[in-house]
């Protein structure tokens, strides 16, 4: 085993403003980042901790006024005793001395005595404090702590207990990331997720993004876990063109459309408030066929209508002129042919099925608006009555799946305005009592409602350089102003923070390669399972 | 006797001693370390070396001719002359350990003087408390010890350029601010 350095000694410190250590001089300042977990060795608990701040230090500002110069003999003689380097700790957890299981392990009550010792972590320490795949099947490996090979672990069960999110700005790997953590959510098996996936990256092969410049393709969820992803798409040609047949085609009626579904697009169209009123006016009449009674007439229709429903003329004709859009989708039908796809959806999900909704080529904000917030708008209500029906009956096998939305752009939803109007703002208020929860994608979190961040549970995030962002991701959290710094020095590929539910500490990781050995690793214990079934039907059970 | 002695002790107190040799001109260099064969045996920088009559009323006479042809034609007025050299005290042996402090008796007069071997040098400059003595010596040129002493040492350390780095860091703590002074050490010391 390899013996851990010790990187400096405690020199000051406090609970709130975290622990600051002298550098020692042997070591270089250049070789601490922010970021790193360390172990400080206190007399009777260890504590583990995240490098939060560096700074230079000297004991004379003679020395800053004149520096040395010539061979760096002096430059030597100063480093470490006149001049050193302060490195600024948040301890995390803490540990009593000798402890072994995680489950010692505690927030941190107290600070590590003067001059404790504080060490490089080693790979055991990182097992302990995240657990390792070998604990369970709820432990998910997702990257390995700066500078180490040792795996950081996800708690997938405490992952699915709460809304999650991802954050990122452009470019900096959200969707690999999303990847991931869905690869690890199907394996596991215990909840469902439903991906609105407007890019078509999640179901079968998506473009690589690299740094190198080097593209090439990776494969989707599909070709990973075969029968337990079902594709359904908006736009079939496209997922054909794509070389696979989406499992079912997905087609909404105009009667599926709500007034509170026109309400969240009033950016989008630019509609204003007298439309929506009048669209009321409208549902009040011809009820679920208001859409298709407004669509279908044309010019001086449109003003019968209103005066017949006592509608403003103007904004009814307004109303109608943005809506005739809808009629440019082909996913939007009259009458739905193959039945409800929602209702299949929700039969999939009862099956354990998960589900990527491709979007195909109808990539515009509004149709991602609209049918997401239909679909989940309906699988909301639909999970709802059968929360209510566990509730009553209490019996085990009423009880519904736990079901993840996964959805990009999520400020779109979930902004202060939105998030008041469609379900999903709904789904993160009320997090899990209904048995769903979201996985929330997004670059501008500061976008989003801080009453729904505060919910979010488990923070997956990635180079974030706006201050407003940084902030609105730090809501909620405790003592968040040393990971501040951690968050603006992060790299800008496969580097991320995670903090909260599912983690005991935050960390940062570099995240790990989606490639074929992780095709192989997460697609292992898949094989041998459908081997399992194969054995069955052959042998019968027990055979 | 031992070859190696050169001097004898002729005046000695706890914090410094005064050694004759035995040839002329024939001192320890300024800021080398030197050990006294007494109860305990002493160890001594040297910081100052003078070289004068035996007797205080009388100053030589300069003749205007080389050394060599003095010594041939007078060679008695040599042997007016003496070479003494004062050391200031920085440890003792107590076997088998240095310490680094003052010896509980000071070196006794008439003991022998040599200089260290550069493993007794090796062995005693491996510790720092010395310097702190040698800052804090009276009526000696402080600086200018410290300088010779560490050179001394850094020869018999191989000129390893982490032995100045380190009496460097021990002469900064020992400053505390006066960094002024650090520089000017440091500067002098590696050239």
């Amino acid at each position: 085993m390899r013996r851990a350095k010790v990187i400096g000694v405690v020199t000051k410190g406090s609970l709130v403003e975290g622990v600051e250590m002298k550098l020692a001089p042997d070591q270089s300042v250049e070789d601490v980042k922010a970021g790193k977990f360390v172990v400080i060795e206190g007399e009777k608990n260890e504590f583990f901790s995240m490098i939060t701040d560096i700074r230079l230090d000297a004991t004379s500002s003679d020395i800053l006024v004149h520096p040395p110069d010539g061979d760096g003999l002096m430059k030597d003689v100063l480093k470490g005793t006149s001049t050193y380097a302060t490195v600024c700790l948040r301890p995390m957890l803490m540990l009593r001395k000798g402890g072994r299981s995680s489950t010692e392990l505690r927030p941190v009550k107290s600070v590590p005595a003067h001059f404790s010792r504080v060490r490089e972590a080693k790979e055991e320490d990182v097992g302990r404090v995240f657990g390792s795949e070998e604990m369970g099947p709820q432990y998910f490996q997702i990257g390995t702590p700066l500078d180490m090979e040792t795996p950081v672990c996800l708690n997938l069960d405490r992952f699915i207990e709460r809304s999650n999110g991802i954050f990122g700005k452009t470019g900096t790997g959200k969707t690999f990331l999303t990847r991931l953590v869905l690869s690890g959510l199907i394996r596991q098996g215990k909840a469902v997720t439903l991906v609105f996936d407007m890019h078509n990256e999640y179901g079968y092969s998506a473009m690589k993004e690299s740094s190198e410049g080097a593209r090439g393709f990776v494969k989707g969820l599909k070709q990973l876990f075969g029968n337990k992803v079902a594709l359904f798409s908006l736009d079939p040609e496209s997922t054909r063109a794509r070389g696979v047949n989406p499992d079912h085609e997905v087609y909404i009626s105009y009667d599926q459309v709500q007034v509170e579904d026109i309400a969240i697009l009033q950016d989008e169209l630019r509609l204003n408030p007298t439309a929506i009123e009048s669209a009321h006016l409208l549902y009040a009449m011809y009820r679920r066929h208001w859409l298709r009674e407004l669509l279908s007439k044309d010019g001086d229709e449109v003003k019968e209508l209103a005066e017949q429903v006592g509608a403003h003329k103007e904004s009814l004709a307004a109303l109608h002129r943005k809506l005739k859009r809808f009629e440019h989708f082909p996913f939007m039908v009259h009458i739905l042919r193959e039945g409800d796809a929602i209702d299949r959806m929700m039969e999939y999900i009862d099956r354990g099925i998960h589900i990527v909704l491709e979007f195909g080529r109808q990539t515009s904000m509004l149709a991602y608006l609209l049918v997401a917030n239909i679909i989940a708008r309906r699988i909301h209500e639909k999970y709802v009555e059968k929360s209510e029906k566990y509730f009553a009956t209490q019996r085990p096998e009423d009880e519904p799946r736990q079901l993840v939305l996964v959805l990009e752009e999520a400020h779109k939803f979930l902004n202060p305005v939105a998030a008041k109007q469609t379900a999903f703002g709904q789904i993160a208020r009320e997090m899990r009592k209904y048995y769903v929860s979201l996985l929330v994608i997004d670059q501008r979190p500061s976008g989003i409602d801080e009453e729904v961040m505060s919910q979010i549970g488990t923070k997956i995030v990635a180079l974030l350089n706006d201050e407003r962002d940084i902030q609105a991701v730090l809501t909620g959290v405790s003592n968040s102003s040393g990971l501040r710094s951690v968050l603006a020095s992060l790299d800008s590929k496969q580097q991320v923070l995670v903090l909260g539910h599912a983690v005991p500490m935050p960390v940062v990781v570099r995240t790990r390669d989606y490639d074929e050995k992780f095709y192989r690793e997460v697609t292992r214990t898949q094989v041998a399972e459908d081997l399992e079934k194969e054995i069955e039907i052959l042998y019968g059970e027990g055979g | 006797m031992s070859p190696e002695y050169l001097a004898e002790v002729v005046e000695s107190s706890t914090t410094v001693f005064t050694a004759q040799c035995w040839e002329l001109h024939n001192s320890p260099p300024f800021g080398s370390l030197v050990r006294v064969d007494s109860d305990p045996p002493v160890f001594g920088v040297v910081s100052d070396v003078a070289t004068r009559s035996i007797e205080p009323g009388r100053r030589p006479v300069a003749y205007g001719i080389p050394e060599e042809q003095l010594r041939e034609e007078q060679p008695q007025i040599f042997e007016l002359l003496r070479t003494e050299f004062e050391a200031v005290i920085v440890g003792y042996e107590d076997s088998p350990y240095i310490r680094q402090f003052l010896p509980p008796h000071p070196p006794r007069i008439h003991s022998f003087v040599r200089p260290c071997s550069k493993d007794e040098v090796r062995t005693f400059t491996g510790q720092w408390d010395f310097l702190r003595m040698l800052l804090s010596a009276p009526r000696v040129p402080t600086d200018e010890l410290i300088i010779a002493a560490v050179r001394s040492a850094f020869e018999a350390w191989d000129r390893d350029r982490n032995y100045l780095v380190r009496a460097g860091k021990e002469l900064s703590r020992l400053l505390k601010n006066d960094y002024e002074r650090l520089g000017s050490l440091v500067r002098r010391i590696s050239q």
